[in-house]
């Protein structure tokens, strides 16, 4: 079972950052697969990777919101500059083992996807979609 | 060579006001107030052999308070622009910085100075005073030797008769149309670089500016005797910036004169391919990697990576495209790539940019592999740029060596802290505004504090980054720069991310 | 824009000042001297100057003929020109002679592309002041080699006086100025 699914509200209409969400979410989904087996080597090279999908994803997106104008942009960023910092805490904590219960990482790191997602991103749907 | 007299200079102007550090833009800076000078003279000078002289004179010693002191400036920024040129290509010279993509540069460099030279040798000719008839008969001469004129240009000044209003006239035009070509090929001159400083920074310039003035009040400048073409010219007070081939042609001949203008001017120009220079490949864009963020694109300092329309079929928009002849191989688009990150899995490790001669993976693996060398307490890393010579290692200090300090991608330096592969990071890099190849510490300084992205997280404890911009240091001074490091390490303990979650980072609308 | 590097070991900010106005006067008087120092001479004080400067076109070489009537028979009616006058010119022959001594003495070419132009000459010569004997001769024809123009003349120089020496074309005859 997926920790998330995707969902048609997840599409902002701009194909590059749709891409890329669903590409967050699949990555996202086959951490979850391995912290259920418990292996932990796998778990933070995964976690790796998000980080470092998520830090290109949102450079594309800020750059998108730049050359459109986009209004909020500055409080999208915050979010975006908070978020990295979040995934390196799990990332950290996991590592330390000092969070080492699998569903509270799992339920970090979706709420830390659909969190922002219901948010911002969906406000730049509604401006920029 | 320049290495002892840019470190006093530093300790006097400061790192960011080093006139050695702006060298072409000081030229840039002469060229203003020769042309803004001249221009003012230009109004007052009279195009005629009998009328030129005098109205000189007129502005010079009639108008001591404005067109005087403009003349001096006229003629010193002259003298100090050709001092500011060869000193700036001087030191390109000496620090290679001519070879691979930089040969673009010196090659339309040595056009400039000829032009320079002309433009210099032509405005002396305006005054008709005794200096500006030696030049005349002398470049007369001098050019006579090209199979040219069919009639000997000397003839011209065989004696006063055969001078004519015309030939003035001609030169004047000369005086204005060349120096607008040397201006026109010093913009060329700059093109192959991004965001190129031909201004030099405000307390430099002001600097300059207010000693030309000193020393034009001290020192005014002013024609000698009248030119009279039926007496030879005896002893000249000669302009040595432009005019120190003369005595050459006068001396030993016209022809001997052309060689050694000749000779030297070929052996310059083909200095950037004498001998081969060892380049190593280009800047490599790996597409399933790259998004097209555009960042490596904004901080290329040559104009070498481009956005283009997407080549794969995936569903971005763009994608960077590296230009292999302007390619530094500086690795700076590397250290602004956000999948350059460490903490990736190592079989995925490939970063959407990558220079191929040190990977991303291949600089983790060096990086790891020298930490574990490391022992006891205050254990640092140094990323060193290629151009400061090597640290020497130890017990507790390591060093990898990149080609620019700004190819570090900044989540390295939280990787190496938050595994405690080290206890700091000491980035060594070239001088405020002497970086080789431009920015690179420039944006590192702003990706560390936040301003550039990709930044360096906040939760990274500045305390063990130390960043020692330092181009030519002595080995003491870095050797007490480490000790000192260490020591401040060793009494903050063990590693502990910042406490602050928000990000204390300003956050600018679309300025990167 | 911070740098994480302070410049110290300077004597503060009045040694900072005092350092930069002597860096500043130090270029500046580099500027100002060699802008007008150290003076060159050119003619010295006991010299005068001779200028020998020539641009005459030579006889040409050979003489024109008269084409004989089959000549132009056989030519295009438009080239049927009466007369055939080669177009090369002799080389011009010049010497020069202050006192006893030769200053110069060389064949001039013809200028162009089919040795049809001028010949020309510059040529500078310092002498001593004081009283000399001028000999100018030069010869401009092949065809007549023994023909030769001649002018002599006696010179008082002065100190950084110029003497030109030009021939004139028209009247063939030597310019002295």
């Amino acid at each position: 079972m997926a920790l998330i699914e995707w969902d048609d509200r997840f599409a902002l209409g701009i194909d590059s950052v749709d891409h890329e969400h669903r590409e967050m979410i699949g990555l996202i989904n086959e951490t979850w697969d391995h912290l259920q087996r418990e292996d932990s080597f796998p778990v933070l090279d995964f976690l790796g990777e998000i980080n470092a999908r998520i830090s290109a994803h949102f450079a594309l997106e800020e750059r998108i919101m730049r050359e459109r104008k986009y209004d909020q942009y500055r409080e999208h960023k915050a979010q975006h500059e908070l978020l990295l910092d979040e995934i390196r805490d799990i990332m950290d904590d996991y590592e330390d083992r000092e969070v080492f219960e699998t569903d509270t990482v799992a339920e970090r790191l979706r709420e830390w996807f659909l969190g922002h997602f219901r948010t911002h991103d969906a406000r730049l749907h509604r401006k920029l979609g | 060579m320049f290495a002892v007299a840019e470190r006093g200079l530093d300790r006097v102007f400061g790192q960011r006001l080093n006139p050695f550090y702006h060298l072409g833009a000081l030229s840039f800076l002469s060229f203003w107030i020769i042309a803004a000078s001249g221009l003012y003279l230009y109004i007052f000078f009279e195009t005629s052999i009998s009328g030129a002289y005098p109205s000189i004179e007129e502005l010079t010693h009639g108008q001591w308070y404005l067109g005087g002191i403009l003349r001096s400036l006229h003629r010193y920024a002259s003298g100090a622009m050709v001092i500011t040129a060869v000193l700036h290509l001087l030191r390109e010279f000496s620090l290679d910085r001519l070879r691979g993509s930089h040969w673009y540069s010196w090659f339309t460099g040595v056009p400039l100075l000829w032009l320079l030279v002309a433009s210099g040798i032509s405005g002396y000719w305006l005054v008709w005073d005794q200096l500006a008839q030696f030049v005349a008969v002398i470049s007369a001469e001098w050019l006579d030797w090209l199979p040219i004129f069919t009639d000997p240009m000397s003839r011209n000044f065989i004696n006063a008769a055969a001078v004519s209003d015309r030939f003035f006239s001609l030169l004047a035009f000369l005086h204005i149309g060349i120096p607008l070509a040397l201006l026109l090929l010093m913009f060329v001159h700059i093109q192959r670089m991004t965001e190129a400083r031909s201004n030099p920074p405000r307390g430099l310039a002001l600097g300059t500016l207010a000693s030309f003035i000193v020393l034009s009040l001290a020192w005014p400048a002013l024609s000698q005797a009248p030119a009279d073409l039926d007496f030879a010219v005896g002893s000249v007070d000669l302009d040595w910036f432009y005019l120190a081939i003369y005595p050459l042609v006068d001396r030993w001949s016209p022809g001997a004169a052309w060689l050694l203008a000749a000779g030297v001017t070929t052996v310059v120009a083909i200095l950037p391919w004498l001998p081969p220079g060892r380049r190593g490949p280009a800047a490599v864009v790996n597409l399933e990697n790259c998004n097209g963020c555009g960042r490596c694109f904004a901080d290329c300092p040559y104009d070498a990576v481009t956005m283009q329309p997407r080549t794969d079929g995936a569903s971005f928009a763009e994608e960077a495209v590296v230009a292999d002849d302007l390619c530094a191989r500086c690795g700076i688009c590397v250290g602004a790539c956000p999948t350059a990150t460490p903490f990736r899995r190592a079989s995925e490790l490939v970063a959407g940019i990558e220079l191929p001669a040190l990977t991303v993976h291949d600089l983790r693996e060096r990086i790891q592999g020298k930490t574990e060398g490391l022992d006891g307490e205050g254990r640092v890393l140094v990323v060193s740029c290629r151009e400061r010579p090597r640290v020497a290692e130890s017990a507790g200090v390591v060093a990898v060596e990149l080609p620019c300090v700004g190819m570090l991608p900044p989540p390295f330096v939280d990787f190496v802290l938050s595994r405690r592969l080290a206890d700091g990071v000491m980035l060594a890099g070239c001088s405020d505004c002497d970086c080789r190849y431009r920015f690179g510490n420039d944006w590192m300084d702003a990706r560390v504090a936040g301003e550039r992205d990709p930044a360096l997280r906040a939760r990274v404890p500045r305390e063990r980054l130390d960043r020692y911009w330092e181009s030519r240091p002595a080995r003491s001074a870095t050797a007490a720069r480490l000790e000192r490091f260490r020591e401040a390490l060793k009494s903050l303990g063990p590693y502990q991310r910042n406490a602050a979650a928000t990000p204390t980072r300003e956050v600018r609308d679309g300025a990167d | 824009m911070t740098s994480g590097v302070q410049k110290s070991g300077s004597a503060g900010r009045v040694g900072q000042w005092l350092g930069q106005a002597v860096a500043y006067a130090l270029f500046m008087g580099c500027v100002g001297y060699f802008a007008t120092s150290p003076a060159y001479q050119h003619t010295a004080p006991d010299q005068a100057m001779l200028k020998l400067t020539i641009s005459h076109p030579g006889q040409s070489r050979e003489a024109c003929r008269e084409r004989s009537a089959e000549e132009l028979a056989g030519m295009p009616p438009n080239m049927r020109a009466p007369m055939d006058c080669p177009r090369e010119r002799s080389p011009v022959t010049v010497e020069l002679r202050l006192d006893d001594q030769q200053l110069f003495n060389a064949a001039l070419a013809p200028s162009g592309l089919h040795s049809d132009g001028p010949a020309s000459l510059y040529r500078r010569f310092s002498v001593p002041v004081g009283t000399h004997q001028l000999l100018m001769r030069l010869n401009d024809s092949v065809r007549e080699p023994q023909l030769w123009h001649e002018a002599r003349r006696q010179l008082d120089l002065k100190p950084g006086q110029i003497v030109v020496v030009d021939f004139d074309s028209p009247s063939r005859e030597f310019l002295i100025h």
